[in-house]
């Protein structure tokens, strides 16, 4: 075997600590060394070219490369072996300039451990193996999980871009939780308005063909990876068929049966067949078969009868399990409140007119459930509201973090009932105040001067108790600096923390993602990888990976979607990097764990025989080498022989 | 006679500890030439084994990097690293190696000055200790090994 070295000087940065005659001579002899050839400025233009020229002219067989860190310009000189005609793996770089000649003033001592250095890489080069970039098919559909304002942007703009899109929400309804605010903050923008368009863009739009809505809808399996994902989805009976119902909504007043309505949070009641709220997208009715006579052995069919459509409710309608292949998913199954119950002090659900916001938000909505009319429970306007902030969130006994919406939609609440209601007291109790930004002080700083407003900032969540006093609530709390306050009221909103939507737990076993200490879907890099999942093809949108409001979870959906459309790009194959792991099945015993120190879900056992390693989704990390017991498990441009010739090598 | 200069073998991180002796080095900060570096991708790439190698080859102490926690590239390497670390030092125990020839840490991109100082005091650990005897043929060479290093 022939191995050139080439040594670059750096100008004088190498070259005036370390002697390269003495590193010849200390060299000489060594197996396979061809011969060392000082370069001035290697990573320059000249020096890019005299290599290539020389590689092409001397043809060795590997080259080993002593110059700066290989985080500078290991790739570079990959290429230009590449375009010498070699390959490119066939390189290996021994950092002496950073790792030497920059911290060794000794000019002896640098260059001995410039010959050690390079000893290693010669007897590691000497066994590269010449890996190569393979190719494969990739399918360009996406598919994305869950219809709220996240989903819909990133289904919109996938659609726009041309993508085929398989939009999955799990209720009859697109538009996720802001569809039902009536305002928006900070700017009180309509949020049903807001949404409007892009839902009809995507229901009824120049979009439409392109998406595939699947309302009522949950992911029920997962198979594949990034370019390859086979989905099963389980879709519920909506009983009424989307493509021929005209929306009049004729088939919902004879229906017999009333139940609580979820949609406004058991607030007011609706038919076993409803919409969930005027407006609500798709404009199609479902029909609630756990209320539904028909599912207790009656035979009503009012509802069918009073359709003017024949055909269009479908009693026969069943359960389906449909199959999409998609190459991308983003999710974007949102969040949830924290459980008021776990905050006894605040009587959510002893008392009346003690509200969470969610259902505050519903009685401001001019299609909730009093017609936007703000009543306490015996009908009456209220003339004060306390508004507990932090319910929860900041707390280490609840969720320690700051759920970062909550200050903002409490002022907004001010706002709106000061509009809806003039005079009305509002009492703010916090336990901190948190608006940064550049418009979210503004609604904070609109009523705080008010006169009906009153600010109290208490010490914890777990002094703050309601009480019944006179029929009204008495709201107390010790406040920051040890003194009791109190204040009462007719009416008590609660902000409660953000937490993961419900489903966070069960989509991230059926993924393999993997959740951080809150529950919240983990990204792939805090700050670097915000919309990727650790699964290479797998993006997040919006709040299920953390409290977030619209404007950022919009943000999060196009960035996925930015994700989505540079990894996967329509009509160019997927690279596969070649250092990855690869198995021996001859070696392999089967005992899978590899796959458990995997951190990227890339190994499986498809026949319950040997590992197999995904090639795509492996990261050539290598934490699987290390843990393989019978050595079976080969780290490609890493392996064990590489490394301990290396080792070896050095040691001498 | 010449003074004791332990061989050292530093297995480092791509990300984080690798980049963190580049750091040192473009600050130009001097420390001992003792530790011949061994980049791998991740600290969960080092197998206990190559440790036990580095001894039976020469090597006086072993050093491994890694990002810190929570920052690895990989998300879990380093945890996977530390895991390891501590079942070998239970088993060089038990060969009546000393514990302090092994060396894990942390250091991040940033640190270079933290991996000056971490090499600096792993070599005068090292010093202290003295040369690794190996066996075969140095006669009650572990025994020996163990007494060299006062106990801390």
């Amino acid at each position: 075997m022939k191995i050139a070295v080439y040594f670059c000087n750096c100008g004088t940065n190498v070259s005036e600590r370390i002697d390269l005659r003495r590193l010849t001579a200390e060299l000489a002899g060594t197996p396979d060394l061809a011969y060392i050839k000082p370069v001035d400025f290697l990573c320059a233009e000249d020096g890019k070219h005299f290599l290539q020229q020389d590689l092409i002219a001397e043809r060795p067989d590997r080259v080993v490369i002593a110059a700066c860190s290989p985080r500078e310009y290991e790739k570079a000189f990959m290429q230009v072996l590449m375009k010498s005609g070699m390959n490119p793996y066939f390189l290996q770089m021994v950092n002496i300039r950073e790792h030497v000649a920059w911290v060794t003033p000794d000019p002896e001592q640098a260059t001995a451990k410039a010959a050690t250095m390079i000893r290693g890489a010669l007897a590691r080069v000497a066994l590269h193996q010449p890996l190569e970039v393979r190719e494969i098919e990739a399918n360009p559909a996406v598919l994305v999980i869950g219809g709220g304002p996240a989903g819909l942007q990133a289904a919109l703009t996938l659609a726009e871009a041309g993508r085929k899109v398989v939009l999955v929400e799990k209720s009859p309804v697109l538009g996720g939780l802001p569809v039902r605010y009536e305002e928006l903050f900070p700017n009180l923008e309509c949020a049903p308005c807001m949404l409007e368009p892009l839902l009809g863009e995507l229901v009824n739009g120049n979009q439409a063909e392109n998406v595939e809505i699947l309302t009522l809808a949950q992911v029920a399996g997962i198979t594949g990876y990034l370019g390859n994902f086979t989905v099963q989805v389980q879709q519920a009976p909506r009983y009424v068929d989307s493509a021929a119902c005209i929306g009049c909504g004729l088939c919902i007043p004879p229906c017999p049966v009333t139940t609580g309505n979820e949609f406004n949070y058991g607030l007011n009641q609706r038919n076993a067949i409803a919409m969930p709220f005027p407006g609500a997208m798709p404009n199609v009715p479902f029909l609630d078969s756990s209320a539904c006579l028909r599912w207790k052995g009656e035979d009503c069919q009012l509802c069918r009868d009073a359709c003017p459509i024949e055909g269009t409710i479908q009693f026969e309608d069943r359960p389906k399990l449909i199959e999409r292949n998609v190459g991308a998913i983003i999710i974007a199954i949102g969040s949830a409140l924290y459980d008021c119950k776990n905050l006894p002090g605040l009587q959510y659900g002893e008392l009346e007119d003690v509200y969470t916001s969610l259902e505050f938000e519903r009685l401001l909505a001019s299609n909730g459930p009093t017609g936007g009319a703000v009543v306490t429970k015996a009908g009456q306007p209220p003339e004060s509201v306390a508004i507990v902030h932090c319910a929860g969130s900041l707390d280490s006994k609840h969720k320690p973090y700051c759920s970062g919406i909550c200050c903002q939609y409490a002022f907004k609440f001010n706002h709106l009932l000061e509009s809806k209601l003039p005079g009305t007291k509002v009492h703010h109790f916090y336990r901190e105040l948190v608006m940064p930004g550049k418009e979210e002080f503004a609604l904070h700083e609109h009523v705080a001067h008010s006169p009906g407003t009153t600010l109290t900032r208490y010490s914890e969540i777990a002094s703050v108790q309601v009480s019944e006093q006179d029929g009204k609530k008495l709201v107390a709390c010790v406040d920051a600096a040890g003194q009791k306050q109190a204040a009462t009221a007719d009416m008590v909103v609660l902000c409660p923390a953000v937490v993961p939507a419900a489903d966070t737990a069960a989509l991230t076993g059926l993924l393999g993602l993997t959740r951080d200490k809150f529950g919240f879907l983990q990204e792939l890099h805090g700050r670097l990888h915000s919309t990727s999942s650790k699964i290479k093809g797998i993006y997040l949108a919006g709040a299920c990976q953390a409290p977030m409001d619209v404007q950022k979870a919009i943000s999060q959906a196009m960035a996925a979607v930015g994700c989505v459309l540079s990894e996967l790009v329509q009509g160019k194959r997927l690279q596969v990097e070649p250092i990855t792991a690869s198995v021996d099945e001859q070696k392999c015993s089967g005992c899978k764990i590899c796959a458990t120190v995997c951190p990227y879900h890339a190994i499986s056992h498809p026949s319950g025989g040997p590992s197999e390693v995904n090639a795509l989704l492996c990261h050539g990390c290598g934490t699987c080498v290390a843990g393989c017991p019978t050595g079976a498990i080969r780290g490609n441009h890493f392996s064990n022989e590489q490394i301990l010739a290396e080792l070896k090598a050095v040691l001498q | 006679m010449t003074p004791f200069e332990p061989k050292i073998v530093g297995f480092l991180c791509n990300w984080c500890s690798y980049a963190g002796a580049d750091k040192a080095g473009v600050a130009q900060t001097p420390y001992p030439p003792n530790v011949r570096i061994i980049r791998v991708m991740c600290s969960g790439r080092v197998d206990p084994q190559f440790v036990l190698q580095a001894l039976q080859d020469g090597a006086d102490g072993v050093l491994i990097l890694a990002c810190h926690a929570g920052d690895c590239h990989y998300d879990e390497g380093n945890y996977r690293a530390t895991q390891r670390h501590r079942m070998l030092l239970r088993l060089l125990r038990q060969f009546g190696v000393e514990e302090e020839r092994c060396r894990f840490d942390y250091v991040s991109a940033g640190e270079g000055d933290k991996f000056v100082q971490v090499v600096t005091d792993f070599v005068e650990t090292i010093k202290t200790c003295g040369p690794f005897h190996r066996l075969p043929g140095e006669a009650a060479a572990s025994g020996a090994a163990a007494q060299d290093c006062a106990p801390e």
